[in-house]
């Protein structure tokens, strides 16, 4: 093959390349973006249903008054089922 | 503010005893209406033993995408919330390992001794909870051959809805108990509700055990010694150590926990079970109210849980 097309073949494999390079680098990053969007929409949703429970999401929540001494018997018992 | 007296209804869901008080005795129809058909709602989303429940569909989806109503997505992102807050110490996927003890239907079954169904799980850490998808298209799917038991939070979780619903529908105040698992909402009667705290929540007034009172949130108690059967001769109980797929190996016998909620509460009570010694310092770094009883009898407290008086 005459140097000059030897010299054209590579220049096209090269454009080849570099648009294949382009192609993954785009499908890669919608890919992350598409997760993030996923990721930030579930937690939304966890977040919903936590605060739909009255639970904060972040942590268990604390009662506004810890339990006091009660007297005498009680109106319920708490125990194992 | 504070009122009196309360009313009292009481009747059987999830296998075990409701208690529905209110402080306007004339709203207790009304209030026991409104828990009747939450109860349902939640029966139907998240029984492990109903055939027609969507826990049952999506255990027996293998592996596939299903749509989950929003009641049962609710339902899953509590479980999944209480995974997480715990490190995976509470968690959603130990059906299997449940039903290789022979808990795979109806308590009352089990305890009977009817015999279990054959089952392919082998001993091991459970799938784990971040094999459940839950996305906002109202779709669910459970990875890595897991399979849901959300026995752990949903009846938690249910008592706190109950709560908050008829308090914001009938008004007054209002506590109920599912099997033992309490949430408060509205105006408490005077002095507060008084919770007596003890291993079985369908023991006598009499039993053993401190009365508390809350004005708020929810408590809950988890104990080995209630739920408990025997699996291949040996004793074994309902909660599981998600780490060995096994029923928890710890220290206290029951633990009772008050929080901002009900499905908190019991989060905590179940977590400080699977975490043994662990568990007191966890629950003081919580911030969190706590009574953990030993196998002997004695408690240690944290958090403004009521001092006990010293054994004589």
């Amino acid at each position: 093959m005459p140097p000059d097309d030897l010299r054209s073949a590579a220049a096209r494999r090269d454009e080849g390349v570099r648009k294949v390079s382009a192609l993954t680098w785009r499908a890669g990053a919608a890919g992350v973006i598409c997760s993030a969007i996923i990721a930030v929409a579930f937690g939304q949703h966890a977040e919903t249903a936590a605060a739909k429970s009255g639970s904060a999401p972040g942590t268990i929540a604390v009662p506004n008054q810890p339990p006091a001494p009660g007297p005498g018997a009680g109106h319920v018992t708490s125990g194992g089922s | 503010m504070t009122v009196g007296p309360v009313a009292e209804d009481s009747f059987g869901v999830f296998g075990t005893t409701a208690v529905l008080l209110v402080t306007d005795s004339a709203a207790l129809g009304e209030a026991r209406a409104i828990a009747d058909r939450e109860l349902a709602a939640v029966d139907r989303a998240a029984s492990r033993f109903r055939a027609d429940s969507e826990l049952t569909a999506l255990n027996q989806a293998g592996g596939a995408a299903r749509p989950v109503s929003p009641l049962f997505a609710d339902l899953i992102a509590a479980a999944l919330r209480a995974a997480r807050l715990t490190d995976g110490a509470v968690d959603p996927t130990c059906a299997a390992a449940l039903a290789a003890l022979g808990y795979d239907r109806d308590f009352e079954q089990v305890r009977a001794g009817t015999p279990a169904a054959p089952s392919a799980w082998r001993a091991g850490p459970v799938p784990g909870w971040r094999s459940v998808e839950l996305d906002t298209a109202g779709q669910a799917r459970l990875r890595d051959g897991a399979l849901l038991d959300l026995g752990a939070t949903a009846k938690a979780w249910a008592a706190d809805r109950c709560a908050e619903l008829i308090a914001g529908q009938v008004g007054g105040g209002v506590l109920v108990s599912l099997g033992g698992d309490i949430a408060v909402a509205g105006t408490a009667p005077d002095g507060g509700w008084r919770v007596r705290v003890t291993d079985d929540h369908a023991a006598g007034p009499d039993v053993p055990g401190p009365t508390v009172a809350i004005t708020d949130g929810g408590l809950a108690t988890s104990s080995i010694t209630v739920r408990a059967w025997h699996s291949g001769g040996q004793p074994v109980h309902h909660i599981i150590d998600p780490a060995t797929g096994g029923p928890a190996r710890t220290c206290w016998r029951t633990v009772s926990v008050a929080a901002g909620t009900c499905v908190d509460a019991n989060t905590a009570s179940t977590a400080a079970i699977v975490r043994g010694e662990a568990a007191p310092g966890w629950l003081a770094g919580a911030g969190l109210p706590a009574r953990l009883v030993r196998p002997d009898g004695t408690a240690v407290t944290t958090a403004g849980w009521p001092a006990e008086p010293a054994a004589a």
